[in-house]
């Protein structure tokens, strides 16, 4: 009788398991953004780890297998995943997450992306022509990307649509609050520079009021040279620059370094939740970085 | 499994044939690091042609980079001399080394990113297209006929160079030819396997080889069984465990290495008994 019953239940879990949709995410931040609207009624993998960078990320043949078995993809769609998403694509030949179909989100649609090249004849190295693709960190574009996920799921899977659209709802509705709470946060350093390793943080600077315009990078992806660490000295002294932010893929011992003649404080920032500690969801990072940068500037 | 590792399984069927016998040379000739350095030539010549603005997958840039490893080709056979007070090894870790700082000089200079660049520059054996493993397959099979038509010459110049200096053999010439097809074997078996993969299959099955056998025939398929099986295992073991296939092939080298030297060592022991 207890096998019977064992097997029943295993049999049932396999049945409900097989009723979830199967989402897979590039990066975590859509994939926190995904289990917000999806709850239960998804089963998700995220790709990149959030210590890793995303332009960078090694592929498993689980990646194959799962966005070959996916519903759902939710991408970039702003080249940020170029290096490593198209092969994958590729190999998965999976026609449900073809771009155009429901079950595609690319999160950049629909999205005013910043610093677009003005150059148009685009040069071979340049991969970012669409604009910087590290848009996700503002909490309004969220709210859209969240919305666009809440419809494809509900057009993948009708049965369930009201669950996905109460749940953007509700994320809405955090997101809203949070945001006047986070703007309160930062009302005081309004106008405030701040410098970055690399020139992820434009649409957080933006939504936020600072200035995050000083890049330890020369060139996107280049390694700093000395020559440009001493012009960034020089500007971080001249425009009184605090904070200098790095994430978890980058060298932090040439921030420190930077930090030491300048009296700067090194800040460790993350794009994605999880890349930072206690930072389980995206509204808990985009609370961690909020405080964390209001404490640097104090 | 088979959707997915199909192919990378055929790649390593079809393909390391022609490493395990230029690693054969290579090991012969004692210039372990060469395949490394020739790659980091042949991406020194990409990584202009990312200055000068030129589409990655066009044959202009595939030119410029064959134009680099020939420009390898030559230091080598250049420095490949009869009694030189410099080791090979000595000139081709500056090679290594110059290649890829200049890599860095040149991409300081180029648009930003180079998510594209390194992509190219190495590749993943578990996203290799048909028609990259064909194109390869094409490739190595020319090569591979010109290397079994002049292989007397290939291997008196590898493997006994006194006696090819005595037969009035063009040693030079001969070696330039092995290096400059050489550079394009492993350039192209990098872009879609990585640097690691190129560099164990043409050491491990040739070292394994050589430990169990004297003939080069033997010595040959000895390595092509091992090739053979650490390929496939490998990407087996990566599939089971969802590990980075290119490092889970390395891996299964290193086991088979030891397995065959601790073989080779008791029929050494049972053989002076």
């Amino acid at each position: 009788m207890k096998k019977i019953l064992l097997i029943l239940l295993s049999l049932f879990a396999a049945l409900s398991a097989q009723a979830k949709l199967n989402v897979v995410a590039t990066l975590p931040d859509f994939g926190s953004l995904a289990r917000q609207i999806g709850g239960d009624k998804i089963d998700i993998l995220v790709l990149a780890k959030p210590t890793e960078d995303p332009h960078f990320v090694d592929a498993r043949p689980s990646f194959v297998v799962s966005l070959r078995n996916a519903d759902v993809l939710i991408d970039g769609g702003a080249e940020l995943e170029l290096g490593w998403l198209p092969p994958l694509l590729q190999n998965a030949r999976n026609p449900k997450i073809e771009v155009g179909k429901p079950g595609r989100v690319q999160a950049s649609q629909g999205i005013r992306l910043m610093n677009v090249p003005t150059n148009v004849t685009r040069a071979a190295g340049d991969v970012h022509a669409l604009g910087n693709p590290h848009f996700a960190v503002d909490p309004i574009i969220a709210k859209a990307i969240a919305q666009h996920i809440a419809q494809s799921f509900a057009a993948v899977d009708p049965p369930n649509a009201a669950f996905y659209n109460d749940n953007y709802k509700k994320f809405e509705g955090t997101i809203n609050t949070k945001l006047q709470y986070w703007g309160a946060m930062m009302q005081p350093f309004q106008g405030r520079h701040v410098a970055a390793y690399h020139d992820s943080w434009p649409y957080f600077a933006h939504r936020f009021g600072i200035n995050i315009d000083v890049f330890l990078e020369p060139k996107p992806g280049i390694p700093p040279s000395p020559s440009h660490l001493t012009d960034v000295i020089g500007q971080m002294k001249s425009q009184n620059i605090k904070a200098i932010i790095v994430e978890p893929y980058h060298d932090r011992r040439i921030a420190e370094t930077v930090a030491r003649s300048t009296n700067a404080k090194v800040v460790d920032f993350a794009q994605f939740p999880g890349g930072i500690p206690n930072t389980d969801s995206y509204v808990s990072l985009i609370d961690k970085l909020v405080s964390k940068l209001a404490d640097a500037l104090k | 499994m088979w959707e997915v590792m199909f192919w990378p399984i055929v790649a390593c069927i079809l393909l390391p044939w022609l490493l395990v016998y230029l690693g054969l040379h290579v090991v012969q000739r004692g210039i372990i690091f060469i395949d490394i350095a020739m790659a980091q030539m042949a991406s020194l010549g990409i990584c202009l042609a990312v200055l000068l603005h030129i589409d990655l997958e066009s044959w202009t840039t595939f030119g410029i980079a064959l134009a680099f490893t020939l420009v390898g080709a030559a230091i080598f056979s250049a420095t490949g001399k009869r009694a030189s007070q410099i080791p090979q090894e000595a000139v081709i870790g500056i090679s290594y080394v110059v290649a890829a700082a200049a890599a860095v000089l040149l991409l300081s200079r180029a648009a930003e990113g180079d998510e594209e660049i390194k992509n190219m520059l190495v590749g993943n054996i578990l996203l290799v297209t048909p028609r990259e493993v064909w194109e390869r397959f094409a490739l190595f099979a020319a090569v591979g006929v010109f290397h079994f038509v002049f292989r007397r010459n290939f291997l008196l110049v590898s493997f006994d160079r006194e006696g090819a200096y005595a037969k009035g053999l063009r040693v030079r010439w001969w070696d330039f030819l092995f290096y400059a097809l050489f550079g394009l074997v492993v350039t192209s078996f990098v872009r879609i396997a990585g640097v690691l993969l190129v560099f164990s299959y043409l050491i491990v099955p040739a070292v394994c080889g050589i430990n169990l056998a004297r003939r080069i025939g033997n010595r040959l398929l000895i390595g092509w069984i091992i090739a053979l099986i650490g390929g496939v295992a490998g990407l087996v073991f990566s599939f089971w465990w969802d590990l980075p296939s290119g490092a889970a092939i390395v891996c299964t080298f290193g086991a088979l290495l030891i397995l065959v030297s601790g073989f080779g060592m008791i029929r050494a022991r049972l053989g002076r008994n």
